[in-house]
């Protein structure tokens, strides 16, 4: 790697570091707009307390401060790479969010690379067999699982492939109560995965695939592709050694702006398969108004789409080598 | 015109136009015409579909008209879908309009301000504002609109970078032109047809949208929508399943009927982008 | 198919009614938990599953019957002098705490009079009572009260007043105490390991002071956030026993339809959860007797009862719950009649104008519980608008007092002086907090009623003063009652006699064992 792709990586981590502060702080003022606070909501769950113990609880949470001054506090803890304690659990909020990081990285990274493959894979087919019965059969799919609901898709399949067929088990990670371990155990996890990270998967199959589609069948129209041609070479061969390669860009980009999204679009999927992400985390967190959990999971999921960001960015200076990265 | 009869020789575009207007028509006149309020107790709950004379549609869970709340919901989904279009576009036109045209530190500070709502989750984002603001049809419309103007800033910056030093911009320019004259007049007319585009798809993606969240529960309570109808039916899929399958089709149709019309319409306004011209 | 459940949930009677005699030991028991609590400390957390896990590990003195009569656990013996002033508790010799060191007469003294009064709220009120709390040997314990005060004998279930060790709490920060994340009782479970987010593992405790006891080896409370996943575990067998509310409540009669499940809705007679409508008596037509009388009418609450709730919980009279000691039956019935309801709207002319109606952010069950009350009002002319908002936002507006109507459950605790006249109370009104007289009632008849009624001895005369009341607050409206809540309890029918004390799960597995 050149000292410039450095610098220029450097400047982006520092920019993007930038970015991530002011959203720490716009979030911040905006979860304290919501009514009520975590005080009430424990108290409420414990059903009959009184203002002594709220105002207990307040102490506790350090919520009794001015809130510029508690800003100040989560700033500065922030910058030490410090993300507070959770009000509930009384956990460092680190330490929860990485309990429940790889769930979600094992659904959305399952979905990602299906649907990038599956993708692809049906976009490269409908270009090749344009106009004809495939390529109609693909891009219908494509259309129709692009405008259904993801939460309704995954409920009817859960319905049918577990209440229905049962052959998958339609909720949690995990079997309950059962302590596998070893191969019994990726075998558990895995049954369990393949309904939530195929539902999720299949939204964004149907958006590569009508991104490979159109893309191919607009590079194919270039003029390199149609000298290649000209030149004797393999249909196939140059479908794979011009075309997609050229094509895959727009992909790339888009791939690379979603999958820092998936973390935050795993909620529904979370939701209805009842997978212990960071989805649901952050939902729960939320109602709980656990201040510093819900900071923390945006947080997180936000570094990691400006990290996803830039890596797509030098993924693609591999791709394409003509596009320089200090663009 | 040229666009018009593009769009009216393709089929599948017309197809999704006779979807849409069917569900406009529904959603503007439905709740006249069949008389019958959405919330009402009316009958015992969970008749199934086609066994009941009077309620097509069968009944949910405490016994309500199903048919009468999907007629309700295509009102509050298109309503929803296009108000939020609209807010999204009001904000992104002029944002990205800006940054393209003038280029320089308004450039770089507009686009900073689009990245930091770029890179914060957007289902997540329009979660937390409809839980703070407390679900409502306004909050609901102002969240979705919030975090879908990017996109719109996205590409209307684009084109204005690409337009701007055309000639006929330049021209207007030394005649002396207002900057506002020729973002209004000369470059925003001409970078139209993208926008249309995008604009008919994220009204899809705003139902959808509408839909995910009312089905977490944040939809206006005083609102039958089909997401609400979705989730209220979530608890007994196994008991009901048709529950939650006949909204969830009308939303899928819908959605599907706008993005045929989209890529119509990208079809019959780009038409260098489409694949009509074979090699 | 209905048949053979049936014949399965007989079956399994006699064997549940059966106590000691054929138990067997051994066995592991699988509980869901809902939510996960945010701690076990049952003395400073009074969250619902902090009690049903806490419960298992720390003790009262006392337990309680179906009929809330106490027996002995850690007390063996109590008497009340002829005044009815002073209590005498004799505790249980050769109790020890699950780190080896004993229980004795301190560790209740240091419990109730130091940590709990600064921690438990609701004890704290009572012990307003109380002059003082001392202890002559190391086996007794003398409470001195100001004044005779009946419910007294009710406050030593686990929940309310939980024995805690002095030696490891006395003189630090009760909240941080690391023996917090670790508890320490008397029960008779010691507590494992608790995998956040995942499941709490207590054992057996081994040196239980009850001979013979407990029969279960091992217990795991399993936290399964998804309400639709629970049913599959318990379906699949994963889990053995679903406490009541832990599943949608559409969900019930197909749970307990099944092969082997027992449904009990006995263990909540000490709570006896009274669901009813906050009305706010301060402003808008609310403030009308008449309109508050006219939303009791409006309500078509043997339909919520039989559509919510599986028919499982019985249409609330009034104010007490009718199993809640000095219930009066006599009261008049507000039944359903739109009619009247109607009359009184335009007796007082009511103008129309909109009412809002506040859910309860608790569940599928609560929200379809509204919108039927928005119909039920709606239907006879009252203009309802429903407002939604999460658990922190329900809380924060009722105790700002900024609701019109709104849903709300509390428990009765056995008696009126604990559970009832904490709502009605205008010495009760007071902004900031959810529980207590948040509608702003005031009636200074009842004042003193309640509070005659409170240290009234003996209990004849405090049931003739809780009738007056009664029959006065039934005319006033200053709430709309719903209905006494019935939560079933779901279960295995492996599991035998899980359910045997006025709080049910919350202390069921000391004497529970399972059938192999």
């Amino acid at each position: 790697m050149s000292v410039q792709t450095l610098i220029y990586i450097a400047g982006r981590l520092v920019k993007g570091a930038m970015v991530l502060l002011v959203i720490a702080i716009f979030n911040f003022f905006l979860i304290r707009m919501a009514p009520g606070d975590p005080a009430q909501v424990m108290a409420g769950e414990a059903g009959a307390t009184d203002e002594i113990f709220l105002q207990q609880l307040r102490e506790q949470f350090g919520l009794d401060q001015p809130l510029y001054y508690q800003l100040w506090i989560y700033v500065s803890n922030l910058l030490q790479f410090d993300m507070g304690i959770t009000y509930r659990q009384q956990m460092p909020v680190f330490d929860l969010i990485m309990d429940r990081m790889p769930a979600t990285l094992l659904l959305t990274g399952a979905a990602f690379a299906l649907s990038l493959l599956l993708g692809v894979l049906a976009g490269v087919v409908a270009a090749a067999k344009h106009r004809k019965f495939m390529d109609s059969v693909i891009t219908v799919a494509a259309l129709i699982f692009y405008a259904t609901p993801l939460f309704w898709l995954a409920m009817m399949a859960a319905l049918f492939f577990s209440v229905y067929l049962e052959w998958l088990p339609s909720f949690g990670m995990q079997t309950v109560g059962e302590n596998l371990t070893g191969w019994e155990k990726i075998k558990d996890i895995g049954l369990h995965l393949i309904l939530p990270a195929t539902t999720l998967g299949l939204f964004f199959t149907a958006v590569y695939a009508r991104m490979t589609r159109t893309s191919m069948i607009e590079t194919s129209r270039l003029d390199f592709v149609k000298t290649a041609k000209a030149k004797g070479m393999k249909p196939s061969r140059v479908t794979t050694h011009h075309v997609l390669r050229n094509a895959l860009l727009p992909v790339v980009t888009l791939a690379g702006l979603q999958a820092g999204q998936l973390i935050g679009g795993a909620v529904l999927t979370e939701t209805v398969f009842a997978w212990p992400g960071i989805g649901r985390l952050m939902f729960e967190a939320l109602f709980q108004r656990d201040y510093n959990l819900l900071l923390g999971v945006f947080f997180i999921s936000s570094a990691m789409v400006v990290l996803f960001n830039l890596v797509t960015d030098v993924i693609y200076c591999v791709v394409d080598p003509r596009i320089e990265l200090s663009k | 015109m040229n666009v018009i009869k593009s769009l009216t020789h393709n089929k599948v575009a017309m197809v999704g136009f006779a979807i849409l207007s069917m569900f406009i028509l529904i959603a503007v006149f439905g709740p006249y015409l069949y008389d019958g309020n959405p919330w009402r107790m009316v009958q015992r709950p969970f008749i199934p579909p086609f066994q009941n004379n009077q309620y097509i549609l069968g009944t949910d869970t405490l016994g309500r008209d199903v048919l009468a709340g999907l007629i309700h919901g295509a009102r509050i989904s298109l309503l929803v879908g296009l108000v939020s279009t609209a807010i999204a576009l009001l904000i992104g036109i002029p944002l990205g309009a800006y940054a393209g045209y003038y280029g320089g530190w308004v450039d770089e500070v507009l686009m900073r301000f689009t990245e930091i709502f770029q890179t914060v989750p957007s289902f997540a984002l329009a979660i937390v504002l409809v839980a703070i603001f407390e679900p409502s049809v306004y909050s609901i419309t102002g969240a979705i609109a919030i975090v879908s103007w990017p996109p719109v800033a996205r590409l209307v910056r684009g084109e204005f970078l690409s337009l701007r030093s055309q000639e006929y911009v330049l021209a207007a320019k030394l005649n002396g032109q207002t900057n506002r004259n020729i973002i209004m007049r000369e470059i925003l007319p001409n970078s139209l047809s993208p926008i249309i585009v995008l604009a008919s798809l994220m009204v899809a993606s705003a139902i959808l949208l509408e839909s995910s969240l009312s089905f977490l529960g944040l939809g206006d309570p005083e609102i039958m929508s089909w997401g609400y109808m979705i989730g209220a039916a979530k608890t007994v899929l196994r008991q009901a399943w048709w529950l939650s399958f006949i909204p969830g089709a009308a939303i899928a149709v819908t959605v599907l009927s706008l993005n045929l019309l989209g890529e119509g319409l990208n079809e019959a306004l780009n038409p260098k982008l489409s694949g009509n011209r074979e090699n | 198919m209905k048949k053979l459940m049936m014949g399965a949930v007989i079956a399994c009677l006699p064997f549940t009614a059966n106590v000691y005699a054929q138990a067997q030991d051994g066995g592991t028991i699988n509980v869901v938990v809902q939510p996960e609590p945010p701690s076990l400390m049952i003395g400073m957390y009074s969250n619902a599953t902090t009690q049903q896990v806490g419960g298992n590990i720390f003790e009262g003195l006392m337990r309680y019957d179906k009929d809330l009569v106490p027996h002995p656990l850690l007390a063996t013996s109590w008497e009340n002098s002829a005044d009815g002033k002073t209590w005498t508790f004799h505790l249980k010799e050769g109790v020890v705490w699950h780190d080896g060191k004993p229980f004795t007469s301190a560790d209740v003294v240091f419990s109730i009079d130091k940590l709990l009064r600064e921690t438990n709220a609701r004890l704290r009120t009572s012990l307003e009572f109380v002059e003082s709390i001392t202890a002559p040997d190391d086996y007794t314990v003398v409470f001195q009260l100001k004044q005779p005060f009946g419910p007294f004998i009710r406050l030593f279930e686990v929940g309310t007043t939980p024995m805690l060790p002095k030696h490891i709490y006395e003189g630090t920060d009760y909240k941080l105490n690391p023996a917090n994340h670790h508890p320490i009782g008397t029960g008779p479970f010691v507590f494992k390991e608790w995998q956040k987010g995942s499941f709490i593992h207590l054992a057996k405790n081994e040196n239980y002071h009850v001979q013979g006891l407990p029969h279960i080896e091992e217990l795991y409370w399993h936290v399964i956030p998804d309400a639709a996943s629970r049913s599959v575990a318990f379906e699949t067998g994963k889990i053995d026993v679903l406490p009541g509310g832990s599943v949608e409540n559409f969900d019930v009669p197909r749970l307990s339809e099944l092969d082997n499940v027992c449904v009990t809705t006995d263990g909540w007679e000490f709570f006896s959860p009274h669901a009813w409508l906050w009305l706010n008596n301060r402003q808008g037509p609310t403030a009308d007797k008449r309109f508050r009388q006219a939303v009791m009418y409006a309500m078509d609450r043997e339909f919520a009862k039989s559509v919510l709730w599986n028919d499982y919980g019985k249409i609330a009279k009034g104010p007490v719950g009718s199993k809640t000691t000095f219930f009066d039956e006599s009261i008049p019935d507000y039944e359903y009649n739109p009619k009247k309801a109607k009359a009184l709207l335009e007796d007082m002319g009511y103008d129309g104008s909109p009412v809002r109606l506040m859910a309860m952010p608790y569940g599928e069950t609560w929200q379809r519980w509204t919108e039927v009350i928005k119909q039920n009002l709606e239907d006879v002319g009252i203009k309802t608008k429903i407002v939604s908002t999460d658990v922190a936002g329900w809380n924060q507006k009722i105790a700002d007092w900024d609701y019109d109507i709104s849903f709300t459950y509390l428990y009765q605790y056995g008696d009126p002086a604990l559970g009832v006249s904490r709502t009605y109370l205008s010495s009760n009104i007071a902004k900031g907090s959810p529980w207590n007289n948040a509608e702003g009632y005031v009636n200074k008849q009842i004042d003193q009623w309640f509070n005659e009624a409170a240290v009234a001895f003996p209990d004849t005369k405090r049931e003739e003063l809780y009738s007056k009341i009664q029959h006065q607050i039934v005319e006033d409206v200053p709430v709309a009652w719903l209905m006494e809540l019935e939560f079933p309890t779901i279960y295995n029918c492996k599991v035998q006699n899980l359910v045997d004390s006025a709080i049910g799960i919350n202390d069921a597995f000391g004497t529970a064992w399972i059938k192999q």
